[in-house]
C-alpha cells in the first residue's frame, strides 16, 4: 500500500468510528429513554380462561384457570414504583409536595426525551435534559441508600457525556441546533 | 335530608317519607317495566349514591357490566361528581347523566331508575336504601349495614315492606372462590371433618391507617361547610374521616371485621351465642373508636361448639394482612380474597381420608411440600406434629372482586338469580358485630339472646 493510500485509510476510517459511535450511543439512550417511559404505563391484566372442571364438569361457582399477561394502559401509569415512593415519603429532605407532580411527570419526560434522541431533535439539549434527570434519579437513590441503583445511573450519566462528545460527529438529526 | 342523623328517627321518617315515595312509584314506573312494555331496550337504570373512594371502587365494576344506564350521580362533592365525570368520559351508557346533592331531590326528579348502588358513609346507609326502596328501587348497598343495629333493622323492614331487592356489599359471598370452598369443600366433601376453631384477622399497616387529608386541604376537594352541616359531618375532618367517629360508623370492628365475621357465620351457618372483646386506644389516642379489637366468639353449631377469634389491627400488617381460617379436625382451611395467601392444609394421621381422589377430580390442587424445619433442639419430639400437607383452590377468577357480588345483583334485579346476600340475611350476619365494642368498652361478655340478634 502507498504512503497515499495509508493515510486516506487512517483519515476517513476514525470519522467512520466516530460517526457509528455517536449514531449507537443515540439509539442506546433513546431505546433506554423510551422503553422505560413505556413500562411506565405498563400492568398485570389476569383474563379468565376455561371454567374449572369438577367430575369432569364445569363447576357453577364461576372458578376459572385464570391467564395472567402484561397489558399497557393508560389507566396503569405509575411514575415511581409504589415500594420507592413510601420510601422516598419517609425521607425527611424529600420534598414531599414535588412528589407527586414527580410522579406525573417523569415516564412522560422519559418519552419526550427519548424521542427526540432517537430523531435528533435538539440532540444535546435534549441529552443534557435527560442527564438532569438521571441526576434526580440518582439522588432519590442516594437518599434511600439503594447504592446499585446509584452505580447503575453513573453508568448512564457516562454514556450522556460520551454522546455529548460525539455530538458533532451526529448524523441524520431532525434539528441539529441546540 | 335531615340536618342532623343523630336525631334521625326511623319511625318519623318512615311516616313521612311513605308518601312522597307512594307518589314516585305511581309516576315513575321503573324502566324494566316500561321496557317490558314497549319491547324496547331493557337497561337497567342505575343512580349512584356516594362517588367516593369506595363509589369508585364499585363503578370500576359496574363498568364491566352490560346492560347498566347510569342516568344518575348523588354526592354532595362536586369533587367527587367531576371525578365521575371524567371516569365515565367516552361511556355510551353514561352520556347525559344528571347530578344531584340531595338523595330527595334525585329521587323526585329523576323518572325511571330501576336500582340504585349506595357508597356513602355507614351512618348515611340505612336513610338512603330506606328511601330509595321506598321510591321503588332496587338497592345495592356497601356494607356495614348501618352504624347502629335499628338503622339496620330499618333496611330490613323496608326491603320486605316493599318487596324490592337489596342486596348489601358482602361481596365474598359471590366470589367464586368463597363459594366454591364453601359449597364444594367444606359441605359438599366436608374435608375439615369437625371445625371445632376459627380465626380470622384484619391487620392493617399504619401508613394505611393514617387520616385522610392533612392540616392543608387542596382547594377542590374541600365541600362548603354549610353542606357538610347539612349532611351530618362536623367539618372536612370528619366528611374525610368519619370512619374513626363513633356517631358515624362502626370502627375498624366493624368497617374491616364485618367481612370476616360475616364469612365465620356463613361457613358455620349460625350465629355466635356469645362475644368477649376487648380493645384499646393503644396508638391513635385521640380516635373515638378502638384502634384494635380482639374478640372471642362463642357458636353452638349442629357439628358441636367451635370458638372463634377475631382481631383487627391498624398498627400493622404483619401476617399476611387479612384472611379467614377454619380449623377442623382433618383439615385447615385459610381462605381470603388474596388468593396468594390462601392455602388448605390437610392433616396428618390415621383419621385423615387420602385426598388423591379429590385432587384428581378437580376438586384440589396439591401443592409442593414445603422444605421441612430444622429440627429444634430441646423440642421434646413426642409433642411435635407432621406438617400438614398443602393444597390450593384449583383455579380464581380474573374479576375485580366487587363485581361477581354486584352481577349477582343486576341478575336478580333482572329476575335471573336470587341475591347472595339479602338485607336479612346480612342482618343475621352482621347483628353480632354491633355487639363488640359495648363488650369491649364494658369489659364484660355479652350473651347474644334473640333480643340482640332479631330483626
Amino acid at each position: 500500500m502507498s504512503d497515499t493510500a495509508n493515510d486516506a485509510a487512517s483519515g476517513t476510517t476514525p470519522k467512520l468510528a466516530f460517526v457509528y459511535s455517536a449514531l449507537l450511543l443515540r439509539l442506546w439512550l433513546a431505546v433506554r429513554a423510551i422503553q422505560t417511559g413505556v413500562e411506565k404505563f405498563s400492568g398485570t391484566a389476569k383474563v379468565d380462561g376455561q371454567a374449572v372442571q369438577v367430575d369432569g364438569v364445569a363447576n357453577t361457582e364461576g372458578l376459572t384457570t385464570v391467564a395472567t399477561s402484561k397489558a399497557y394502559a393508560l389507566a396503569n401509569y405509575h411514575g415511581v414504583p409504589e415500594a420507592l415512593m413510601k420510601k422516598f415519603q419517609e425521607e425527611p429532605l424529600m420534598l414531599k409536595f414535588a412528589l407527586p407532580l414527580y410522579d406525573k411527570l417523569l415516564g412522560p419526560a422519559l418519552l419526550i426525551l427519548g424521542l427526540t434522541i432517537l430523531l435528533g431533535v435538539a440532540y444535546r439539549t435534549s441529552l443534557f435534559l435527560l442527564g438532569l434527570l438521571y441526576i434526580s434519579l440518582t439522588w432519590g437513590l442516594i437518599l434511600i441508600n439503594q447504592s446499585d441503583g446509584v452505580a447503575w445511573l453513573g453508568t448512564h450519566m457516562l454514556l450522556i457525556v460520551g454522546a455529548l462528545v460525539l455530538a458533532e460527529h451526529n448524523r441524520l438529526a431532525i434539528m441539529k441546533k441546540w | 335530608m335531615n340536618p342532623n342523623p343523630s336525631l334521625y328517627s326511623r319511625r318519623g321518617f318512615l311516616s313521612t317519607s311513605l308518601g312522597t315515595a307512594g307518589a314516585g312509584l305511581v309516576l315513575a314506573a321503573p324502566n324494566i317495566l316500561r321496557a317490558a312494555e314497549t319491547g324496547g331496550s331493557d337497561a337497567i337504570h342505575v343512580a349512584l349514591v356516594g362517588f367516593g373512594k369506595q363509589g369508585e371502587v364499585l363503578f370500576n365494576c359496574l363498568k364491566n357490566i352490560p346492560g347498566l344506564r347510569f342516568q344518575a350521580v348523588c354526592d354532595i362533592s362536586k369533587n367527587s361528581i367531576n371525578k365521575f365525570r371524567s371516569q365515565s368520559r367516552g361511556m355510551a351508557n353514561a352520556e347525559g347523566a344528571k347530578f344531584y346533592e340531595d338523595i330527595d331531590d334525585m329521587l323526585s326528579k329523576e323518572q325511571g331508575l330501576d336500582a340504585a348502588v349506595i357508597a356513602t358513609p355507614d351512618f348515611w346507609h340505612s336513610p338512603h336504601t330506606v328511601r330509595c326502596l321506598e321510591a321503588g328501587l332496587h338497592v345495592y348497598c356497601e356494607k356495614m349495614m348501618s352504624n347502629t343495629i335499628d338503622g339496620a333493622r330499618a333496611m330490613v323492614h323496608a326491603m320486605e315492606k316493599t318487596g324490592k331487592l337489596c342486596q348489601i356489599g358482602h361481596q365474598r359471598r359471590s366470589n367464586p372462590r368463597y363459594l366454591f370452598t364453601y359449597n364444594r369443600l367444606i359441605n359438599g366433601e366436608k374435608i375439615c371433618g369437625q371445625i371445632v376453631n376459627v380465626n380470622g384477622q384484619w391487620n392493617r399497616s399504619l401508613g394505611a391507617s393514617q387520616d385522610i387529608g392533612g392540616a392543608k386541604l387542596a382547594k377542590s376537594i374541600i365541600v362548603p361547610d354549610d353542606v357538610l352541616k347539612r349532611y351530618g359531618f362536623k367539618d372536612m375532618h370528619q366528611y374525610l374521616n368519619w370512619r374513626v367517629y363513633r356517631d358515624l360508623s362502626g370502627g375498624p370492628i366493624s368497617d374491616l371485621g364485618a367481612h370476616q365475621i360475616d364469612i365465620f357465620n356463613w361457613f358455620l351457618g349460625t350465629t355466635p351465642k356469645r362475644v368477649y372483646a376487648t380493645g384499646g386506644n393503644s396508638y391513635f389516642k385521640n380516635r373515638e373508636h378502638f384502634d384494635n379489637v380482639m374478640c372471642l366468639f362463642d357458636y353452638d353449631t349442629p357439628q358441636g361448639e367451635v370458638r372463634a377469634f377475631y382481631q383487627v389491627l391498624t398498627t400493622t400488617s404483619y401476617g399476611l394482612g387479612f384472611y379467614e381460617s377454619f380449623m377442623g379436625t382433618e383439615a385447615s382451611i385459610r381462605i381470603s380474597e388474596i388468593a396468594s395467601t390462601s392455602a388448605i392444609y390437610r392433616e396428618s394421621g390415621d383419621h385423615v381420608p387420602e385426598w388423591d381422589s379429590l385432587v384428581e377430580r378437580g376438586f384440589l390442587v396439591k401443592k409442593p411440600a414445603p422444605p421441612k424445619p430444622e429440627s429444634s433442639e430441646g423440642a421434646v419430639a413426642a409433642y411435635e406434629s407432621a406438617a400438614p400437607d398443602v393444597y390450593e383452590l384449583p383455579g380464581s377468577f380474573a374479576k375485580p372482586a366487587h363485581q361477581p357480588h354486584l352481577e349477582n345483583f343486576f341478575a336478580a334485579v333482572r329476575g335471573e338469580a336470587t341475591l347472595n346476600c339479602d338485607a336479612r340475611h346480612a342482618f343475621e350476619s352482621e347483628a353480632p358485630i354491633f355487639w363488640v365494642n359495648p363488650s369491649a368498652l364494658s369489659h364484660q361478655p355479652i350473651e347474644l339472646t334473640s333480643e340482640h340478634l332479631s330483626v
